[in-house]
């Protein structure tokens, strides 16, 4: 359904926030129609690498300094982001950021904000009811008083609207039961094999992402630490000490790996605090 | 010593009186606080240039309909056009610049543009104060012992109909979309492809042309025409705030109820209680319900 397969390419990408290095020569590519996880603790970097792809870092005053983002061989690194979602980039972001007091299939109808076809609009909105039927009933309810469950569904729904290429979800199972999380997931899996989406997941839970996800990479401190693809994570036992709650046989101590620092260029004030 | 607060009267036809008198002046205030809503509404910027934007529209009334005496419907076409210009430069060439910026930063520069349009009106206008506008209809008619003028009763149906067509522009336009989603959180709202500084430049000129608007209704019914009509910003805040900054409803009522309460006091206090017993009314609005009376609550489930 989706208009194109397109693959994202990151490359040597550094960001910073006024002294502060967020993200430090990372490489990370989304094959076209893959699905692939970054894992990640707070302050890895994880939302960082979202606002880049998507060009909002200026609302936080973050700048790329070096490297490059492409999307199906185009740059992307210089367009606003209402291009970016044009050119096929759509993103569920962290905390939902649903609008609280428009209804709920006015929130869906702001995801195809990028889109002018009425028509075509109005089939991604019916799609969206396939996906998840439990908002029909909802659609004129206002969204700020829907469950957490719910919500991330019309975060979600939100985000396809637009009918990407990559969809982004940064954070998905923040705050919510994992019954519902692991649903989330089962459809994002149907996404991206029926549909051919590209999925990029930005997750604090390892385990679920890897069990869907392809491809995987750990980001820390801005840097990606491991990469591979999902099974060969599951296998390394730092991963497994670190992000599957050490369940492995190897029991590295947490303190003797060798973690890289995240690298400043502070004038001695302390920079702003630059996840959420 | 209730006698030091004027003469009650029971009197039914002075009471209505005031009341139609209190209605016209609420409309007024309507308008303003329209404007005021509007662009707090939209970008959270709370304009205290407004009324000076309202000021500009009934000069350049005086300007397109007076000294070019142009048709009256062209010349209104012509002085809403020339205003929403003003509005997209005022966001291209200052506000923009402003986004990111703490709130009182921003309200400060709003000032700063209230200033500038009040020299420049000095500039281009110099200070001899000008007639009123007589291009509505001048007459009145009586209802119970009352006067009812037809401007009043004009600028009451002009307020009923800029609030209805903003009604369903927000709720039914694509635009009016757009602009409530930035209003509620910019940046989800950038992220879903709406360009927060397209609805920025769009929620500016319409705010300009609606002190176009105001403007024109205004200078009809004010003494004469000078540069300190432009306090009729300030005395439309009280109904603004009481009618929650956020509500287009909120800000015809807040409106209305200000006039009413302030004719009263006019009447059967005296004029030295008009504004006091309007920004009293506010004050006792803000206590009992701190975001208006049809102000937004954000809806944020944790």
């Amino acid at each position: 359904m989706s208009s194109d397969r397109l693959d994202l390419r990151i490359e040597d990408l550094t960001v910073v926030y006024g002294g502060v290095t967020a993200l430090d020569n990372v490489n990370i590519t989304v094959p076209p129609g893959g699905f692939v996880t970054v894992l990640g603790a707070n302050g890895a970097g994880k939302t960082t690498l979202v606002r880049s792809i998507t060009s909002l870092l200026y609302l936080h005053k973050g700048r790329v300094r070096r490297g490059s983002i492409t999307l199906g061989g185009e740059s992307i690194l210089d367009k606003k982001s209402p291009d970016i979602v044009k050119a096929g980039v759509a993103q569920v972001p962290e905390g939902r950021k649903l609008f609280p007091n428009l209804t709920v299939k006015e929130n869906l109808l702001c995801g195809a904000a990028s889109r002018s076809d009425v028509n075509a609009i109005d089939d991604s909105l019916e799609q969206n009811l396939e996906l998840f039927p439990q908002l029909r009933p909802l659609l004129n309810q206002t969204a700020g008083l829907l469950s957490g469950g719910e919500q991330q569904m019309v975060a979600v729904g939100r985000a396809l609207m637009s009918d990407p290429a990559l969809l982004i979800c940064d954070e998905l199972s923040l705050g919510l039961a994992p019954k519902i999380v692991h649903r989330l997931f089962e459809l994002l899996t149907e996404i991206n094999e029926r549909r051919g989406t590209s999925i990029l997941v930005i997750e604090q839970n390892a385990s679920l992402a890897l069990q869907h996800a392809a491809d995987a990479y750990v980001l820390e401190l801005g840097r990606v630490l491991i990469e591979g693809t999902a099974d060969e994570l599951r296998g390394n036992p730092m991963v497994q000490e670190l992000y599957l709650g050490g369940g492995g046989e190897a029991h590295t101590s947490y303190a003797a790996i060798e973690r890289p620092s995240r690298r400043t260029e502070t004038h001695g004030r302390r920079p702003p605090v630059s996840e959420t | 010593m209730l006698l030091a607060f004027g003469n009650f009267t029971a009197d039914p036809s002075v009471n209505l009186q005031l009341l139609i008198g209190g209605l016209a002046l609420g409309a007024i205030y309507a308008v303003v606080a329209l404007g005021f809503v509007l662009v707090y509404k939209s970008t959270d910027v709370l304009n205290l240039a407004h009324g000076e934007f309202l000021m500009l529209g009934a000069y350049f009334a005086l300007t397109f309909l007076i000294s070019e005496n142009l048709n009256f419907f062209l010349g209104v076409f012509v002085l809403l056009l020339v205003m929403l210009v003003f509005g997209l430069l005022v966001h291209y060439g200052i506000m923009r610049r402003m986004v990111g910026q703490g709130f009182f930063a921003i309200v400060l520069i709003t000032l700063g543009i209230a200033t500038i349009i009040r020299a420049l009106l000095l500039i281009f206008y110099g200070p001899t104060e000008r007639a009123r506008l007589d291009l509505l209809p001048q007459g009145s008619f009586e209802v119970g012992g009352a006067t009812v003028r037809y401007v009043d009763l004009i600028i009451f149906g002009v307020v009923a109909a800029c609030v209805l067509l903003f009604f369903l522009f927000f709720k039914y336009t694509r635009l009016g979309l757009h602009m409530r989603a930035v209003a509620d959180d910019i940046e989800a709202a950038a992220a879903m492809g709406i360009d927060p500084d397209k609805v920025y430049a769009m929620t500016w000129a319409a705010a300009m042309v609606m002190a176009g608007i105001g403007g024109l209704l205004f200078g009809h019914v004010t003494g004469a025409i000078d540069r300190s009509i432009e306090a009729i910003g300030l005395r439309a805040f009280p109904a603004a705030v009481v009618g929650g900054l956020t509500s287009l409803g909120g800000s015809i009522v807040g409106g209305l109820v200000v006039g009413v309460i302030e004719q009263f006091a006019n009447g059967h206090l005296g004029t030295k209680w008009r504004e006091p017993v309007a920004f009293s009314v506010m004050f006792v609005v803000l206590l009992v319900r701190p975001t208006g009376l049809w102000g937004r609550k954000d809806l944020e489930r944790v």
